[in-house]
């Protein structure tokens, strides 16, 4: 098997968004860098069974989809984290690479399950359709639909309370609110 | 299932037909729909616009022409 020049191209082009959607997926810029290797890799071993004109990205995110959540579930066998307090101190460590700005949102996404945030990363972020989520996921439209509604109300509900949150205490805001109820 | 007909041409997504599927969506209003969607795009932007490390050029300069069976 060589790595023909167009395909070295094709696959260094996909490595920016492989590599943002593993840093949402994982929260963590060094592991996202690892998986996307290891889906580098895996891709050149695998480059038979990819069929030459259909969509290389695509391929490319359902291997490191796949071994995203292998490693995760391996990982939680190897830690003892029965109330996930380990899972949810990993995800809100600050990350080099990661901008301020975004902190509460990424925050918010870190809390969503693992399913709802990949579906919502998939449709929201990655630009894939709904019919290409569902084959990288290996789930149903409809499937990909329901998770991708459910993050957004989730996201939606963790923001607004933070939003009040941020109002509530200015004083004035504070009292205004009050009034309004 | 009647979902083939949109693939080909779904691959890039335009504004509109996302909107459209936002709206589908009983539970949420438009506007927080609009920033959800908004916030999650300028989140991954950031990271798509990253430079690419070192580490994946180099390791796909090395795999080009030769055997890529093994590992590093």
């Amino acid at each position: 098997m060589t790595l023909e020049p167009d395909l070295r191209d094709d696959l260094l082009a996909a490595v920016p968004s492989l590599r943002a959607f593993a840093i949402s997926l994982s929260g963590h810029v060094d592991r996202a860098d690892d998986l996307v290797q290891d889906t580098l890799l895996r891709a050149l071993s695998n480059l038979h069974r990819f069929e030459r004109g259909t969509n290389l990205n695509a391929w490319l995110f359902t291997i490191l989809r796949n071994l995203f959540h292998s490693q995760y579930r391996k990982r939680r066998r190897e830690v003892e984290d029965p109330d996930g307090s380990y899972a949810s101190r990993l995800t809100v460590q600050p990350e080099q690479g990661a901008r301020l700005d975004f902190e509460d949102f990424r925050t918010a996404l870190s809390t969503l399950p693992h399913d709802q945030r990949e579906a919502l990363l998939l449709i929201g972020a990655s630009g894939f359709s709904y019919e290409e989520a569902a084959v990288i996921c290996g789930c149903a439209v409809g499937t990909i639909k329901s998770r991708v509604n459910r993050a957004r109300s989730r996201l939606s509900s963790i923001l607004k309370v933070d939003a009040t949150e941020a109002i509530g205490s200015d004083p004035v805001i504070r009292a205004a609110l009050h009034t309004a109820r | 299932m009647t979902a083939d007909k949109g693939n080909k041409s779904a691959r890039v997504l335009r504004e509109d037909d996302f909107g459209d599927k936002l709206a589908s969506d009983p539970k949420l209003d438009t506007v927080s729909q609009k920033r959800i969607g908004d916030q999650l795009r300028a989140m991954y932007d950031d990271l798509v616009q990253q430079p690419v490390p070192d580490r994946f050029k180099d390791l796909l300069a090395a795999l080009e022409g030769k055997g890529a069976e093994t590992k590093k």
